[in-house]
């Protein structure tokens, strides 16, 4: 049995405590007497993943069996997340393209001819091709494409379907060819519990149009968080939005959760508890250290975004939305959930060099506020972990360094938006819409490999919730001057951090430090 | 250069290289229970021999560089038959080595140190070390059966065996609370208790110095009669008169004999467990240097 996770009370004995600092990282010894949240040991894996797709799609939950649901002469969609999931990337082969062989196996046999398959990369930059044949495996894209596999479009005017307002006034709108297909099936990679349900058609293959609804300020402030969808705002709206789909189409849902072995190999250590580093263990973390503070930053990306992590697959699930999502959400809780008691006055957390929007690219300035304020602050359920008013220090250089393929309008927002303000609300109210509407913008994100126009603004909302939460937010180790410009202060070492964060906490704060990877959500008593 | 001995730094004190690895406390790992560390070899002739020389040769002219050791009382141990376990206070790595030091050297060739297993015994350099140059077998601390079987084995062979019944080096300088294990040694084996009172050694070197202060501090070792278990007496009984043999020793080392007899009577004799005080006042008064209470004055008060 794996062990569960824990909470760690520092004391003379512990060892300094591994932190990501970007493309590297760094061990820090916490005061006596800090808290460190440790995640659960990663949950055994499922020994014949094949047996367990096939079983999943024979005996759906809430649905007929997949194969009473394909018939010929039908139109058949396949949608799938994008490169966002999982961080790091799996090692070959990917969970989605062996569920979607399967899939097809059936389609095949039933005689569908009209497949189409999605890259489901809502507002996000489209898959290059060989990233694309990376997640679907060989045979997937060399039988489809570039024709009949393709990345969804958010702003192809002409292949999209407005499929009605829910209660509350939310366009939803999405991909065409899907909401007149006779069968969508979805295949997700649950990482974390925000992904996954409703969101995943409703976001994934939705347009601006229906994705501003629940991307902006408001909903952000009312999801706490928006990893537990319960207390989520934005997961409410997706679910409004998910029954309009599910009037228009038949989407059959299939999810797929992962263990949290992130790290294998030579960068295991990065997955154990310091007190059980081993020497090698020690001496992987000295190379790697060594090699990465000496190399420049481009071999350095390029090498940490090589790594592929070695999951197992826990568990596979196909049907109804609703009832798919309930049993992967506690899949996806048995792996992380850790119980913590009470708040901190200060939260402690290392950024890595990846997010869900720099694979293969540069964590830049605003994503390092979106992966710290917005994912690692959120990484909670209950209560946030840290108390109203207090501190977050986090670890990242924030480099002023942008990739102007992938992020051109985080430039853009970067030096004309918050060289204004950095105010969420007057940003939404003052900028959103003319860099959601730029032309420029519009066709580097259809025709290049460039984030929506918008995408920068969403990054920023995403950490409203913490920069109204937090009195103060430090970055060790950050550039001074970008972190200036995003509103908040750096420091050059912890020790400092914690000096300048006494002015909000006191001189004996109570500290909490996040230990990841891997990842955890902390339930907060 | 400077970041790579920085690093290693890091490391090394970090992760504690060379000593044995701790957990944090909250953390149970059953894993890192006392590995056990063969010491036989430390009591073959061959490595007898290399004692006796390192003893004489190193371990003496170093201790006698860095204190003044003065021995009183051995002339009592000539009435007594081997085996015997000898018990003192501890409040200092000083402890074993100048105690061992103090013995007339039949007695010295004979005597093995119980040493802390988890302490001494954690990685194989200092348990190789330990075990040759004081003769030490490991004791478990947390009080299991394992922890006094070593010893037993020991006294069934013949050995003298000298322990700290305290079980840890005293935080302030005075003595502590004594565990069952030396007492329930000398039950079970019906040996004596020959107890040994130390001052001097917690003003030399005390808990958290690596190397003795300087100036060549006095130490004092003070041999007391022995005292053996009564018939069917229980090992807290006995481990109490220990106690108090032993306090009455160090209550003769700071006094006279005759003084620490009559106080005793009177049932005056100061605790030797220190001032009921804070914890630095206790400190600061163990820290007093020691004295020789007959020593007399070039220019008396």
């Amino acid at each position: 049995m794996s062990r569960p996770g824990f909470v760690l009370e520092v004391d003379e004995r512990t060892p300094p405590i591994l932190f990501h600092h970007g493309e590297s990282f760094r061990l820090e010894r916490l005061p006596h007497g800090s808290r460190v949240i440790y995640a659960p040991d990663p949950l055994p894996g499922i020994a014949d993943v094949d047996a367990a797709i096939e079983d999943a799609l024979a005996n759906p939950m809430g649905m007929e069996p997949l194969p009473a649901l394909l018939k010929p002469g039908m139109r058949l969609t396949i949608a799938f997340d994008d490169i966002s999931l999982p961080l790091p990337q799996m090692r070959t082969p990917d969970i989605r393209g062996r569920v979607i062989e399967h899939v097809l196996r059936h389609a095949a046999r039933a005689g569908v001819d009209d497949v189409r398959l999605y890259v489901a990369n809502s507002l996000h930059r489209r898959m290059t091709g060989a990233e694309i044949k990376r997640a679907v495996g060989e045979r997937v894209f060399r039988s489809f494409w570039p024709d009949a596999l393709r990345n969804h479009d958010a702003e192809d005017r002409d292949n999209l379907a407005h499929l009605g307002k829910t209660e509350h006034g939310e366009d939803v709108e999405i991909n065409k060819h899907a909401a007149e297909s006779d069968l969508i099936v979805y295949v997700n990679i649950n990482l974390v519990s925000m992904d996954g349900g409703h969101k995943s058609v409703a976001v994934g293959l939705g347009s601006y149009r229906s994705v501003r609804p629940h991307h902006n300020v408001e909903t952000m402030m009312q999801s706490t968080s928006y990893m537990d969808p319960r207390h989520s705002a934005l997961h409410h709206s997706c679910e409004r939005m998910g029954r309009i789909v599910e009037k228009a189409v038949k989407v059959f849902h299939i999810e797929t959760t992962l263990n949290n072995r992130a790290f294998g190999g030579s960068s295991e250590f990065l997955q154990k508890r310091e007190w059980e580093w081993s020497l090698k263990d020690q001496a992987a973390f000295f190379a790697a250290k060594r090699a990465n503070d000496r190399a420049p930053v481009k071999t350095r990306r390029a090498m940490f975004h090589k790594i592929a992590a070695p999951y197992s697959v826990t568990g596979i699930a196909a049907g109804d939305v609703d009832q798919v999502h309930a049993a992967t959400l506690e899949r996806v809780h048995r792996q992380q959930l850790v119980e913590v008691d009470g708040q901190a006055d200060v939260l402690i957390a290392g950024l890595p060099y990846i997010g869900p929007y720099n694979v293969n690219s540069i964590m830049n300035p605003i994503l390092a506020v979106c992966e710290g304020l917005g994912y690692f602050f959120n990484m909670y359920r209950g209560k946030p972990l840290v108390r109203q008013g207090g501190a977050m220090i986090m670890f990242h250089p924030v480099r002023n360094e942008f990739h102007s393929l992938h992020h051109p309008s985080y430039i853009d927002f970067f030096e004309q938006v918050l060289s204004v303000t950095t105010d969420p609300e007057t940003i939404q109210a003052k900028f959103e819409q003319q860099f959601a509407e730029d032309e420029w913008y519009r066709h580097l994100y259809r025709t290049s490999y460039a984030y929506h126009g918008v995408h920068p603004f969403y990054m920023w909302y995403w950490a409203s919730h913490a920069m109204s939460h937090l009195g103060d937010v430090i970055y060790v180790g950050g550039d001074r001057s970008t972190v200036a410009r995003l509103g908040f202060r750096s420091a050059s070492t912890l020790a400092d951090a914690l000096d300048m964060a006494s002015e909000t906490t006191g001189r004996s704060p109570r500290i909490t430090a996040m230990r990841t990877p891997p990842l955890w959500l902390a339930d907060v008593r | 250069m400077g970041s790579l001995v920085k690093d290693l730094r890091v490391l090394q004190r970090g992760f504690r290289w060379g000593r044995r690895p701790l957990a944090p406390r909250n953390v149970a790992l059953p894993d890192l229970a006392p590995r056990d560390f063969p010491t036989a070899w430390a009591r073959t002739p061959a490595a007898r021999a290399a004692r006796a020389a390192i003893q004489s040769g190193v371990m003496k002219p170093l201790i006698g560089s860095q204190t003044r050791p003065s021995v009183y009382g051995a002339h009592l141990l000539k009435t007594l038959t081997p085996p015997v376990i000898f018990y003192a206070n501890h409040s200092s790595h000083l402890d074993a080595p100048t105690l061992l030091l103090s013995l007339p050297p039949w007695w010295r060739e004979r005597t093995a140190v119980g040493a802390a297993a988890d302490y001494f015994f954690d990685v194989w350099w200092r348990a190789a070390a330990t075990a040759l140059v004081i003769n030490a077998f490991p004791v478990e601390r947390a009080g299991s059966r394992r922890s006094t079987r070593a010893a037993k084995q020991m006294i069934e062979g013949g050995w003298n065996v000298l322990v700290f019944p305290e079980g840890t080096r005293s935080k302030d300088g005075w003595l502590g609370e004594f565990r069952m294990g030396a007492a329930r040694l000398c039950i079970e084996n019906r040996v004596p208790a020959v107890p040994i009172a130390l001052r001097g050694t917690y003003q030399s070197m005390p808990r958290g110095r690596g190397w003795p202060a300087p100036g060549r501090k006095p130490v004092r070792v003070r041999f007391g009669e022995p005292v053996s278990p009564a018939e069917g007496e229980l090992a807290p009984d006995f481990a109490t008169r220990m106690r108090g043999a032993l306090e009455l020793l160090l209550e003769e080392d700071r006094t006279t004999w005759y003084e620490a007899m009559k106080r005793d009577a009177r049932g005056e004799r100061a605790s030797a467990g220190g001032p009921q005080a804070a914890r630095w006042r206790r400190i600061w008064e163990a820290g007093e240097p020691v004295a020789d209470p007959l020593a007399r004055r070039a220019w008396p008060r």
